[in-house]
């Protein structure tokens, strides 16, 4: 059971005059065990900020923590944070088998292929397929491997970023479902990110709305939809 | 490695092949079987042109040009793959330094590589022979580092664009060290081009080092090389052109063998199999059983396929339906469903060799493969899915929507201009943004400009193939509204394809469900969420999260994924993941069949029920009286 | 057509920047240029002017030789001198014959900047309608079999050195059949040969690379509707798919261009062109390095302004290329 809190995250693009503010000031905790959904249109930052969390990007100024160590004095294979991304067709190495992909981010000492097994399981893929090319899986399988490759850190806070956008929607429901299902049953803390409010709607404990850069409301999912303060959030709602 | 074969299976690759290994082959031997003939001097023969025994004459010892040709060929392959080895391995470090070292170290890196990659090969080899010196060293030396930039500059390319992609920044967020990436993902992903290229170079290396050593900077003697040779023989050229003939036809030809045998490799590995066209796709029977109404557009079978790698693939399998006037129609179905193919089709874009055939095919009453540009272009606009990418990037927003009115409405330039300025003012785009790029306009403006393009003439009928999909929810609302206020103000029909269901919903009057390149279903809106049948809709409607969805239940699932266009079986296409699929659903494809004015479904298992409830209905009667 | 290009700077606060990134990488690749000629004689193992001069020669002349040239000297100080005296025009003074290398330039420059300019005409000329014809005639899969015409023998021109075009240009027409001029400039016909054998291989390249660019632009979604708004196709070509294919094609012609400005090195070698080409292989040969050094810098400034001047080209065509890159 982590924490996950950003306090006045700024992350700042480009040249200092002439760059932008892609993060403006955020300030958002992912409660224990909880899942945070948080909404944007593109280029609100809600990306970014997501990158800043587990490294690949860093914040200008600003603090990141897990259950209060700031991350940057974690290394990166202890800090039980791990990322799940939106393109399924670019987030497995085409040239690594599903189970070496899953495999690479264990920690060390584990029984790999028993490991792999019990991942692939876990996302009701066959474990036979663990020798499998990703060219072979279809977008969903792929964003199904791409889950248990993030569970394969056994992380305790998972950052999803978009990961049914790039999906058909007969298929996002399955991914959605899977979710949920490990979210609760391994106790995760998690930062869901999309653009579709109905989707963070379905997953989410709390809702954070996010533009330019700023968050501008947050709070537990019933009351950000039923009783929304801020004009964009109405204007979001309005689109459904 | 099979993919490498593959290369020496195409005519290309394989005379190319055979040349490179005829070329080694020589290069082994050559030296062991003709070194003392080559080496043989005849003060009686000095200089001779071709003859017989010397079919490319002699130099001026006397030696056999033609044995010193091919002796000089383990030299000559020799010192050039030794040029491309190290020039390449000193590129591909080079350029993959930046990955690894710390951040300023690897600008330093590849700004010294963009200045050296701005000079040609050539001159850098020899500046570099300057610094080494002439001789078979320093020629080696300087053409390694002048192939190094250019090769650092593609590794350092390749690199980028594979180190973008997500299963990198996967990787590193679980904490995979960068040099490990780098070993682990990036080098095996751009293996394939990098080799191909050093093929290619390996055959310029070859040319630059004849070069060299034709101008007597290379090879010095009493070594020779073909460019040696060359050089010599030129001198006499006027004389006889044999001597020098001879090694320029070794040099271009292994030049070549190198370079065929790369150009065949990228093609090969870089694209897809080439579509195997075999006269013309099948016809097929009409899939509709009624001849429905007719309007603006009435399509009835319409068909679409292309040439595939086995053969013909019709993603558009017989599609009938028509727009009337002032009518807003919703098309939805999910990638692959051949929903914008459709629409490609009615406006006649399909492009060789997509073949487009249809029973009836009829725009404003005439078949729309005869309506004149003219015609179509100031009475059928279209709105595209990428505002981004739909407009020329390298002309002003104003010229391109006042060139439709140049070109069929006979206006000068500034009318047509003036007439643009007006119609985005109408979309509530400022005129002078006319002046202005489409990169200087905002996704939904440029989407309103795209509108506005359209009705530069007067629209009968508006194509609108997933024109929010890219734009924001927010912005989606006002392009929406955008397209009913045209409808409502010009009484113009809109055709309005779209993945997302809400949006069809909002804003259509009648909706078409796609799937498989088939209607499946053809409902009001309203009807959408109290009336849908095929089972297809139903689950489709229950799988999209809205904000009503329940959040104790999981979501509705439908099994598997819809198929391929290529991959089209007997029976109806979504059988295999269909609840309510039976053998006559698994065998025979079904039709679409009215179930209600209005209202039409295709589908076995619908038509049954719809039997058997008429037939329960007259029984019930029948009790009753 | 006018309107794309007449008032561009109008339109964007990007071009000040641009030209400001330019500038500065012209500066800096001038002065890596002008380091890298500088080092070039620092670099020779040896005693450069023993090994210009020759082992016979007596320590008392190679000592004096030292003393002029300033190579004993500490080499920051002749580092300052050389960037001085360059700044003045003064390339120093050549090893072999003792005249001042920028006179030499002088005489030579001329006929190579002739040549490479004329074959550059001809390579544009030549290459731009055939790869669009062909793009056209091949679209969509047709005509497999031009196509593979097509692109196999601009393989097979483009994989031919020129200097050995030359040599066979040489052989076929001056030699067996007399129709032009063996070498040297002197008469208009002389310079049908060079041209041809500098521009064949280059005309042959960027003719394919016109051809692939454009295929993959009309691919685009703006020539879909542009194909929507039933323009004529000459139109959705010429106004729309081909200045987009430009850019493309532009920046790989950058460098094509450059190895066409040192491809009449070789050429003029083999035409006896009095160009720098034929002098600075001889200066090379020689060791007369003052002469190499200063015919280096022509060459890599030629090169360089050739870049500057695409890169202006391409912002002049694409209003976007000026800031995509910031």
């Amino acid at each position: 059971m982590s924490e996950l809190r950003f306090e006045s995250v700024s992350v700042h693009y480009g040249h200092r005059r002439t760059g932008h503010l892609a993060v403006d000031d955020v300030s958002l905790t992912v409660p224990s065990g909880k899942v945070v959904g948080l909404v944007g249109e593109s280029g609100s930052g809600k990306s970014t900020l997501a990158s800043t969390a587990v490294g690949l990007v860093d914040a200008t100024s600003g603090t990141i923590s897990l259950d209060g160590v700031d991350v940057r004095r974690l290394r990166r294979r202890d800090r039980g944070l791990q990322m799940v991304f939106q393109d399924p067709y670019s987030s497995l190495d085409p040239r690594m088998s599903i189970g070496e992909s899953i495999a690479e981010a264990m920690p060390r000492g584990t029984d790999r292929r028993a490991e792999v097994a019990r991942l692939l399981e876990l996302v009701h893929l066959d474990p036979d397929r663990a020798t499998a090319l990703p060219a072979r899986l279809s977008g969903g399988q792929r964003q199904r491997v791409a889950l248990a490759r993030a569970l394969a850190g056994r992380p305790e806070v998972v950052i999803a970023d978009e990961i049914t956008s790039a999906l058909d929607v007969s298929v996002q429901g399955a991914v959605l479902n899977l979710v949920r299902d490990l979210q609760r049953r391994l106790g995760l803390s998690m930062l869901f990110i999309s653009h579709d409010l109905a989707v963070v709607r379905y997953v989410s404990d709390r809702i954070a709305v996010m533009r330019g850069g700023r968050i501008v409301e947050e709070g537990e999912a019933d009351q950000v939809l039923a009783r929304p303060r801020h004009d964009y959030t109405r204007e979001l709602l309005e689109a459904y | 490695m099979r993919r490498w074969l593959a290369v020496a299976r195409t005519p290309v690759g394989a005379a190319s092949a055979v040349l490179l290994l005829l070329l080694a082959g020589l290069a082994l031997f050559a030296p062991l079987l003709w070194g003392e003939q080559a080496g043989a001097i005849d003060t009686d023969a000095l200089q001779q042109g071709s003859s017989a025994a010397h079919p490319l004459g002699t130099d001026a010892l006397g030696r056999d040009i033609l044995h010193r040709v091919l002796v000089a060929t383990r030299l000559t392959i020799g010192l050039a793959l030794l040029a491309t080895v190290v020039g390449v391995g000193t590129g591909v470090v080079l350029g993959a330094l930046p990955a690894v070292l710390p951040r300023w170290a690897g600008r330093v890196v590849t700004a010294a590589v963009n200045i050296a990659v701005a000079f040609p090969g050539l001159l850098l080899a020899l500046f570099f022979a300057v610094v080494f010196g002439t001789g078979t060293t320093g020629a080696v030396l300087a053409i390694a580092f002048a192939l190094a930039p250019s090769f650092a500059r593609l590794t350092q390319t390749l690199t980028a664009s594979v180190s973008g992609r997500s299963y990198i920044a996967a990787a590193r967020v679980s904490g995979v060290g960068r040099f490990r990436v780098l070993v682990r993902h990036v080098l095996p992903n751009v293996a394939e081009p990098l080799v191909i290229n050093a093929t290619l170079a390996a055959g310029s290396a070859l040319t630059a080092f004849a070069g060299l050593s034709f101008l007597g900077i290379g090879v010095q003697a009493p070594s020779y090389d073909w460019g040696r040779l060359l050089g010599e023989g030129l001198n006499r050229i006027y004389v006889s052109p044999a001597p020098a003939l001879g090694p320029a036809v070794a040099v271009v030809v292994a030049g070549l063998a190198f370079n065929l045998f790369g150009e065949a490799a990228a093609a090969v590995l870089g694209h897809r199999p080439p579509p195997v066209r075999r006269g013309r796709p099948a016809p097929a029977p009409s899939t509709v059983d009624d001849v429905a109404d007719e309007g603006v557009l009435t399509v009835r079978n319409l068909r679409v396929s292309f040439p595939g790698p086995d053969g013909w693939v019709t993603p558009v399998r017989g599609v009938s339906f028509a727009v009337r006037e002032a009518e807003v129609v919703g098309v939805v179905g999910e990638s692959g469903s051949g929903k914008s193919l459709t629409a490609l089709a009615v406006s006649r874009l399909v492009e060789h060799p997509g073949v487009v055939t249809a029973d009836r095919l009829e725009f404003l009453g005439k078949p729309v493969e005869g309506t004149p540009d003219r015609e179509l272009g100031t009475s059928l606009a279209m709105v595209f899915q990428d505002p981004m990418t739909s407009f020329n990037p390298t002309r002003r927003i104003g010229s391109q929507l006042a060139e439709v009115s140049e070109q069929h409405q006979g206006m000068s330039r500034k009318d047509a201009w003036q007439r643009a300025a007006d119609r985005l003012e109408s979309v509530r785009v400022p005129g002078q943004r006319a002046k202005q790029y489409p990169h200087e306009f905002s996704g939904g403006m440029r989407q309103r400009a795209m509108i506005a393009m359209g009705l530069m003439g007067d629209p009968r009928l508006v194509i609108a193939d997933e024109p929010t999909t890219a734009l924001d929810v927010t912005v989606q609302r006002e392009v929406l509204r955008l397209l009913g206020r045209i409808r409502d103000e010009r009484s113009t029909a809109v055709l309005l394809i779209s993945h997302d269901i809400s949006v069809v919903q909002r804003t259509c009057d009648r909706v078409l469900v796609m799937y498989a390149g088939r209607i499946v279903e053809e409902l009001p809106t309203a009807e959408l969420f109290t009336a849908a049948r095929h089972p297809y809709t139903t689950a489709l409607l229950a799988a999209v999260p809205t904000l009503e969805t329940d959040r104790d239940q999981p979501l509705a699932v439908i099994p598997g994924r819809p198929p391929e266009p290529a991959e089209v079986v007997a029976g109806c296409p979504f059988a295999p993941r269909c609840p309510l699929a039976d053998d006559r659903c698994r065998a025979e494809e079904p039709v679409l069949t009215a179930v209600e004015a209005g209202h039409r479904v295709s589908c076995w298992r619908v038509e049954e029920q719809q039997r058997s409830a008429l037939a329960e209905s007259a029984g019930s009667r029948g009790g009753t009286t | 057509m006018t309107t794309a290009t007449t008032s561009t700077a109008s339109s964007g606060t990007s071009w000040l920047p641009f030209a400001r990134r330019r500038a500065v990488r012209f500066a800096t690749s001038l002065w890596a240029l002008v380091t890298a000629a500088f080092l070039m004689i620092h670099l020779i193992p040896g005693d450069p002017v023993r090994e210009a001069l020759g082992l016979t020669a007596q320590p008392d002349v190679v000592a004096a030789r030292r003393e002029a040239l300033g190579l004993d000297d500490p080499l920051l100080v002749q580092y300052w001198n050389y960037l001085g005296d360059l700044v003045r025009g003064d390339f120093g003074v050549s090893l072999v014959s003792g005249t001042p290398v920028a006179d030499l330039i002088g005489d030579r420059l001329p006929a190579t900047v002739q040549l490479a300019v004329l074959a550059f005409l001809v390579v544009v000329v030549v290459a731009v309608p055939v790869g669009v014809g062909m793009a056209v005639l091949t679209k969509g899969g047709r005509r497999r079999g031009g196509e593979l015409g097509f692109t196999s023998v601009s393989v097979v021109v483009a994989a031919i050195p020129e200097f050995l075009l030359a040599v066979a240009l040489v052989s076929l027409f001056a030699v067996t059949l007399g129709w032009f001029p063996v070498a040297g400039n002197d008469a208009a016909g002389s310079w049908v040969l060079p041209v041809l054998a500098l521009a064949l291989g280059p005309a042959a390249v960027l003719a394919r690379m016109v051809r692939v660019e454009l295929l993959s632009v009309l691919g685009n979604d703006f020539v879909r509707t542009a194909r929507a708004k039933r323009l004529p196709a000459r139109l959705v070509y010429l106004r729309h798919a081909l200045p987009n294919a430009l850019t493309a094609t532009l920046t790989l012609g950058a460098m094509m261009l450059a190895a066409l400005v040192a491809g009449t090195v070789l050429v003029e070698n083999v035409f006896a062109w009095p160009g720098l080409g034929s002098t600075i292989v001889g200066s090379i040969q020689q060791k007369d390095y003052p002469a190499v050094q200063g015919i280096v810098l022509v060459y890599g400034t030629g090169v360089l302004l050739v870049n500057l001047a695409v890169d202006v080209v391409l912002a002049l065509l694409d209003p976007r290329s000026t800031i995509r890159e910031a």
